[in-house]
């Protein structure tokens, strides 16, 4: 007998579980006989948790006891501003945990985002059991397409947590695209344009029949339909202040009230030309007057409210359809996903910027889910029709190199699976290791890249600076799994990593929380203090000089880049020199090949506070030499120092 | 599923090193995008390892090389300026693979040629020209270029240049 594996939409508001057999793909209902249940989970006080939308009517009456778009937390750092917006409108409590994690706190218990989630999990894995009559115990899980490594791996803690194999991380738009493709033979390019609760990803995608061709994907992890209920709230909220002189956004239960009847009033203009808000308690002042509200809005108020919005999201279309190299004239089709698209408003500015209707044959809140459970199908049984998934990754794959920068080795848009290697070479004389930092984002600036993880390679030639190659190598696999490698290709010497993650759990994490039965009430929370090695190993902290590396571009193409210090720049500016000036000046704006390093950022001349500890570049042989091991600690404390990032580092230790 | 021959996957595996991009995909050097994109298809509906789950672990592996192998190969050759470094290193000798950031780094260079010149006395006279565009002076401007020229008569660019100095003349 085929095995089963369902697919399961994970969303920021409503999640979705679907299941293909026998060519068959169903959309499983919940018990009341809803397609999709909230993704919110209510603590009650005697210890059981609810989730779905018996959950989601509790906000209102417990809201710090009830927690809703946890997807917007999930993978990240606790000083991300996600976080801190987060932090300003949700009414149960976010603290940070170790090694910059995200926990919540509720009636005294701390929660990782991955418990959280793999709550929601479990409910729609109980929903598909109770459907089938088997236990299901494998799943294909959607992230939004724009998710960066942090966060994919989050959520395939938080399938494992709820008891499940997660056979694959699988893109929103993708699955969709899937879902709209599958079994048609269609020789079609579109684009799927995926505006969620919390976030917003486009994909344009090429289908050859049964290959599923991702040609690019753009997004805004921080764009949802969330984002629409806070200006219809922002505005209420306005109004009640200026009526009442109380501002409802100080009381809790006032302001989860403003919330909920603000994501009615959206729902509502998605049927009607106008809707009327009525809220005859939003909150009782000194002396006991009770305050309400009432007022109409239209959907032309409501345009106005979130055009800016909107606008943003076609800012992400325009560099897709660039990446991508198309032009919306070259689409066959345009299919929406996910709840907010259903808004007349965004219908509308969808069909204008790409000039065509939307398909209307899909649905936006289960296409996510029944693309999911076709691969989950095709990952299980030899049997299932061909499909061939071929995605791209969202974000650049970068590398830490000297002067605080980050060099791409594997650029965004780039299909997967693929292996990458650029040369390195180390940044002082005799240098006795590196250390390999590896980054997830767009910029060159290291620190405005998220933090995949870190890893020392050592064992390689002692040297002369610039003379050590070390050639380090970026693997994505087809399962989205990074794995970065250092080599010295004159030694053989290597050493490894998969990428694992400090937004995810540790194994320690991992096993602890597994111990309990996974199908009870989540008990304990599982945050060893500072024990854990993975994600201590892959917290952000500042590098020392003598493990940095230099980009190395040479023997393959004629490029040497050397680094040299300038004589004609200021306090001795350290640059890349090339031997082909007109190549650099042809790149210095771009992100390729060379750099201009600041020292500013790192090292020498920023370390002045305590010059003893430090080793000028001339004579770093010498101190190296001498200290043997040691040296290396010290100018890693000292570094630490003078960054004033002291904050970050007291938990590492 | 994939209905390939594990033999096949073993073979293809043993001699990838050996196989340049064309040969990986089976095209021919001066194949279109279209039948490159084709290539790229049906190479991964045979290969791709989520084709060929139904393998041990040790042919998916050599899947999954290859499949990388492929992916490379349909990067650079899909992009016309990184095919076009491709095929300069192939004819070259230097070598079968290349890495995306040096196909990158080397059409930046080829630009950068193309732009100012490939020969010393190209980029002399071109500079010379472009001297004479600042201050209008059309005349000198089109026998400067006419000279880079004969330097380098195969310039896209400064024939471009010139025919815009014609027309301002």
């Amino acid at each position: 007998m085929a095995e089963i594996a369902v697919g399961i939409d994970l969303g920021t508001s409503n999640s979705c579980v679907a299941l293909m057999r026998n060519d068959k793909i169903d959309v499983l209902p919940n018990t009341y006989g809803e397609h999709t249940t909230a993704s919110v989970v209510a603590f009650a006080e005697d210890g059981s948790i609810t989730v779905g939308n018996a959950a989601k009517a509790n906000i209102i009456h417990e809201p710090e006891n009830t927690v809703s778009s946890s997807k917007r937390l999930i993978g990240r750092y606790f000083f991300s501003e996600e976080v801190k917006k987060a932090q300003a409108i949700c009414a149960y409590e976010i603290i940070e945990g170790a090694n910059h994690g995200v926990r919540i706190n509720i009636r005294d218990e701390e929660f990782s985002l991955p418990e959280i989630s793999a709550m929601v999990v479990r409910e729609m894995k109980q929903i598909a059991e109770a459907k089938i009559g088997e236990p299901i115990t494998k799943a294909v899980i959607t992230v939004p397409a724009y998710f960066n490594d942090n966060q994919r791996q989050a959520t395939k803690d938080a399938g494992k947590i709820a008891g499940m194999e997660v056979l694959r991380i699988l893109n929103e738009p993708t699955a969709a695209a899937l879902a709209y493709g599958f079994g048609r033979g269609l020789n079609q390019r579109v684009a799927v344009y995926d505006l969620g609760g919390g976030t917003f990803d486009i994909s344009v995608l090429e289908i050859g029949r049964d290959v599923f061709e991702v040609l690019a994907t753009c997004g805004d992890t921080f764009l949802g339909g969330d984002d629409f209920d806070d200006r219809i709230l922002d505005l209420l909220a306005d109004e009640f202040v200026a009526k009442h002189g109380v501002n409802p956004r100080n009381d809790p239960y006032a302001f989860e009230k403003l919330k909920f009847a603000a994501e009615q009033a959206k729902k509502g203009l998605s049927l009607e030309e106008e809707v009327e808000i009525r809220i005859p308690d939003v909150m009782t002042v000194e002396g006991g007057e009770c305050l309400s509200l009432q007022r109409t809005m239209n959907r032309s108020e409501f345009a106005s409210l979130v055009q800016d919005l909107i606008q943003r999201t076609f800012k992400v279309c325009d560099e897709a359809m660039q990446q991508s190299d198309l032009t919306t004239r070259d689409l066959d089709g345009v299919i929406l996903v996910g709840g907010p698209t259903r808004l007349p408003v965004i219908r509308k500015a969808v069909q204008d910027y790409f000039q065509q209707e939307p398909k209307a044959d899909v649905d936006p809140d289960e296409v996510v889910a029944m693309g999911a459970a076709i691969h989950a199908a095709s990952l299980v049984n030899a049997e299932a029709p061909d499909s061939v998934l071929l995605d791209v990754t969202p974000l650049d794959l970068r590398i830490g190199v000297a002067g605080g920068l980050a060099e791409p080795v594997i650029e965004r848009n780039t299909p997967v699976p693929i292996e990458q290697s650029r040369r390195f070479t180390t940044f002082q004389d005799f240098q006795e290791s590196v250390k390999i930092r590896v980054y997830q984002g767009d910029s060159r600036t290291d620190s405005e890249n998220e933090m995949l993880g870190q890893f020392e390679f050592s064992g390689f030639a002692k040297a002369r600076r610039g003379e050590v190659n070390i050639d380090v190598t970026f693997e994505i696999d087809a399962d989205g799994i990074v794995n970065v490698t250092a080599a010295d290709p004159a030694t053989g010497q290597a050493a490894s990593t998969s990428i694992s993650l400090s937004g995810g759990l540790s194994d320690e994490d991992m096993e602890k929380i597994l111990e309990q039965d996974p199908t009870a009430r989540v008990a304990a929370a599982a945050t060893p203090d500072g024990s854990d090695s993975r994600t201590a190993a892959s917290a952000p902290a500042p590098v020392a000089a003598d493990e940095e590396i230099v980009l190395l571009e040479e023997t393959h193409d004629g490029i040497d880049l050397d680094l040299e210090i300038d004589d004609d720049a200021n306090d001795g500016d350290l640059e890349l020199i090339s031997d082909d000036l007109s190549a650099l000046a042809a790149e210095s704006n771009d992100s390729a090949g060379s750099s201009v390093i600041d020292p500013n950022a790192v090292s020498i001349s920023d370390l002045d506070g305590e010059p003893d500890e430090l080793v000028p570049l001339g004579n770093a042989a010498v101190e190296v030499n001498v200290n043997e091991g040691n040296a290396r600690e010290d100018l890693f404390d000292s570094s630490n120092k003078d960054l004033s990032a002291d904050d970050d580092e007291t938990e590492l230790e | 599923m994939s209905d390939v021959a594990p033999l096949e996957i073993q073979a293809l595996a043993k001699i990838i090193d050996e196989l340049d991009y064309y040969q990986l995909l089976h095209l021919e050097t001066n194949a279109e995008v279209s039948a490159i994109k084709k290539a790229f298809h049906a190479t991964s509906r045979t290969f791709h390892p989520d084709a060929n789950r139904h393998l041990g672990d040790e042919l998916r592996e050599e899947c999954a090389r290859i499949s990388k192998r492929v992916t490379e190969a349909y990067c650079v050759l899909r992009d016309p300026r990184r095919r076009k470094a491709y095929d300069a290193k192939l004819g070259g000798n230097e070598g079968l693979r290349m890495q995306l950031a040096e196909a990158k780094a080397a059409h930046a260079r080829q630009d950068t040629e193309e732009r100012q010149g490939r020969t010393p006395q190209g980029r002399q006279f071109y500079q010379k020209a472009a001297q004479d565009i600042a201050r209008q002076d059309w005349t000198s401007a089109q026998q400067n270029l006419k000279m880079a020229m004969t330097f380098e008569p195969e310039s896209a660019f400064f024939k471009e240049k010139l025919e815009e100095v014609r027309k301002q003349k």
